[in-house]
């Protein structure tokens, strides 16, 4: 089977956020504006003013009690979406732990900000990665296509019984929440085909009235190591999952990501760039650029940030000369950038090669193509045993 | 049969439903809290859901020990998170038909500090929730620090007595005034002293909270923090009653009107001498205490008759 051709609009990112959440038919919404995701909110708000979302919206007072509201509804089995970015994100910190170790399957918006003490509002994607260890699954996406049918297949990953754990789809502010593209908008009776298996697993834990359930009840010595352990579990199964809904997607909708990370040309490449978010879209032109003058390079773009994809990424950088990293936020305290860090952690599963760390794109600087092409270059030239720069600043030199 | 319902407690006609909680819960000796905890879900019924957080009804709500604990639903959250989470749930119960109280259960702490936040915005929004604050006037739970409800003077773990400390040098936040403030549908102060008028503003509660935003005030002293003698609990809420101190109030979407008057108050001396929180306290101290408690009784009763001439 598969779905119907979808009708083609031109739509900013977060506009397409709000579709995308329109078609997987949520209960409960909270959210509160903040730049660059302020739109999700109101188009949210505005179709349920105009009729065609039967959603309850709450205008919450602040982003920890857009997570909070969120994660209660969803504890007592509602289907919940929010939306936040940059200091939002850091605001709902504590009931970001919370929601993971409550294992409610929120599904969560991130608009990359960065994060400062210098007021940059801008993009970069020091949010997500400042809140790495708070349990959830992180995906970032690329473009606006993606943004849609990354959500749609975060239902299916976040309410799946095995793994019922929170999501949080990641797109680049001002490059992808301003920027109109086109958009294939699925049709609702195909996205609820493929939500639909949700209904035929049993029924999640839930809080019911004069039950006596409870959520958040005191976990002391081994009680809390067991829960700890099948959260781990359950990341760790999140991985394989990714994959599998992704295939399935693609099948039905003729769309396919990749799953946990995206090979662009990488089967016969000697040399890989690892990049992630709408950068990869530009890196990708790069490399068809070098490939015409020889260099054989081939791009990761890294879709899955936590769980981490381990597997898949050794697959594909094993047996390569040289990596080179691009990374949009820091590491700090430590010299290269997040991806790169956590790279350098599976290289002697890779195999001994040379690993640049680059940092660019922070606040807004375009990772542009004269620096991706320097890249390449600098990567090329490390696998051919020349000397080279642990990291690099792009923009600081 | 007849005589034996003649002899019964009036107050047991509020109750709506058994004992949910436990024997041998784990709250200090001469605690309100046990007696609040259990009182409350008699009246409510066994639909309401208990949404609580890290305060002095945390280790047995969300069941620290097992071994003593209660059969009501609950859900616990951090601190910054009772009222907003409550929101959550009673949005998804209201949508999905199913009955149920949702009762945010925390101290003062919570309430004027730290979850004040999420309650003002919850009342702003009108959720129908009850959100019921048991004021010990601190931090209790934690060991006696001080919160924005501990009054002036008052000798707390951060505010302590010494050459120079002379206990929380500002007054506390008139919270039943703020919430007032906020129109909230129903909300009423009440204390385990006079538990049928608490029975009666709880029966009001719930179903008020089918329309709406509900604030409740329960004055909570505690036997630890503020040294009390611990078969005096009763006394004391009592005490703060008949002295004004804490007076019996309740309100329907904004208006006050008292519950208790009390025709001849009690200086408030007759309220500090029954604990040593005070007992630093000189003369001075006592009357702006004093002038506090008069204050802010003039100023509900302003607000009480100014609704009476409407």
């Amino acid at each position: 089977m598969k779905a119907k051709k979808g009708k083609v609009s031109v739509l900013t990112g977060n506009y397409t956020t709000a579709y995308a959440a329109r078609l997987c038919r949520p209960e409960v919404i909270a959210a509160y504006p903040i730049t660059p995701q302020s739109e999700v909110a109101e188009q949210l708000s505005s179709f349920v003013a105009d009729g065609s979302l039967d959603a309850e919206i709450v205008e919450v007072e602040g982003e920890n009690s857009a997570m909070n509201v969120c994660r209660a509804a969803s504890l007592a089995g509602a289907r919940v979406f929010t939306a936040t970015s940059s200091y939002g994100l850091v605001y709902m910190y504590d009931t970001l732990l919370e929601t993971a170790g409550f294992r409610a399957p929120v599904v969560m918006a991130n608009v990359n900000r960065e994060t400062p003490g210098i007021h940059a509002v801008s993009s970069g994607q020091q949010d997500m990665i400042s809140t790495r260890d708070s349990g959830w699954i992180q995906i970032i996406v690329e473009n606006n296509q993606e943004i849609i049918d990354q959500i749609i297949m975060s239902y299916r990953l976040a309410e799946d019984y095995d793994i019922q754990l929170p999501i949080m789809v990641n797109y680049d502010g001002y490059y992808l929440s301003y920027l109109s593209e086109a958009v294939e908008i699925p049709e609702q009776s195909d996205v609820d085909a493929f939500l639909a298996p949700l209904k035929k697993q049993p029924q999640r834990p839930r809080l019911i009235p004069g039950a006596s359930t409870g959520c958040g009840t005191h976990g002391m010595e081994m009680g809390y190591v067991e829960a700890r352990y099948k959260h781990w579990s359950a990341l760790e199964r999140a991985k394989q999952k990714v994959d599998d809904i992704d295939k399935e997607f693609g099948e039905y909708f003729g769309r396919s990501y990749g799953g946990q990370i995206e090979e662009y040309k990488t089967a016969d490449a000697e040399i890989v760039i690892l990049a992630s978010g709408s950068a990869a879209g530009s890196v990708k032109t790069v490399i068809d650029a070098k490939r015409a003058e020889g260099i054989k390079v081939g791009l990761v773009k890294q879709r899955l940030f936590r769980p981490y994809p381990e597997e898949r990424l050794i697959q594909a950088l094993k047996g390569k000369k040289a990596v080179g990293v691009i990374d949009r936020s820091l590491c700090f305290g430590w010299k290269y950038g997040p991806m790169c860090m956590e790279l350098k952690a599976i290289a002697p599963d890779i195999g001994s090669m040379p690993i640049l760390s680059y940092i660019d794109g922070l606040a807004n600087l375009d990772i542009t193509i004269p620096h991706i092409s320097r890249v390449v270059d600098e990567v090329n030239a490390a696998a051919k045993g020349k000397a080279y720069q642990d990291v690099t600043w792009i923009p600081m030199e | 049969m007849v005589e034996a319902t003649k002899k019964r407690n009036k107050v047991f006609d509020y109750f709506c439903t058994d004992e949910q909680f436990s024997g041998g819960v784990a709250w200090c000796a001469g605690c309100p809290l046990e007696l609040t905890a259990r009182f409350v879900p008699k009246v409510l019924g066994k639909n309401m859901v208990f949404v609580g957080t890290p305060g002095c009804a945390a280790p047995v709500l969300h069941g620290q020990n097992i071994g003593a604990w209660h059969k009501l639903s609950y859900l616990s959250c951090v601190m910054t998170g009772v009222a907003s989470s409550a929101t959550g749930l009673s949005r998804y119960f209201r949508r999905t038909g199913q009955d149920a109280t949702v009762v945010c259960f925390t101290g003062d702490g919570c309430a004027t500090d730290i979850g004040f936040q999420t309650l003002s915005g919850a009342a702003e929004r009108n959720e129908h929730i009850i959100y019921l604050a048991y004021d010990n006037e601190g931090y209790m739970n934690t060991g006696n620090q001080r919160s924005s409800a501990t009054q002036k003077g008052a000798a707390t773990t951060t505010t302590p007595v010494g050459k120079v400390g002379r206990g929380k040098p500002t007054a506390s936040k008139n919270m039943q005034m703020v919430m007032l403030m906020h129109k909230p549908k129903y909300m009423a102060t009440a204390t385990l002293s006079h538990l049928e008028d608490f029975a009666k503003k709880l029966q009001k509660a719930k179903e008020k909270s089918k329309e709406g935003f509900v604030y409740l005030h329960v004055f909570s002293p505690c036997p630890v923090g503020w040294r009390i003698d611990s078969n005096m609990t009763i006394e004391v809420c009592r005490t703060a009653v008949r002295t004004n101190y804490f007076p019996l109030w309740e309100a329907e979407d904004g208006q006050p009107r008292f519950t208790l008057e009390v025709a001849n108050p009690k200086p408030v001396t007759e309220f500090t001498k029954l604990m040593r929180k005070f007992s630093h306290l000189k003369e001075d101290g006592l009357a702006e205490l004093q002038k506090q408690v008069d204050e802010r009784y003039a100023l509900l009763k302003t607000l009480v008759n100014a609704g009476a001439q409407k």
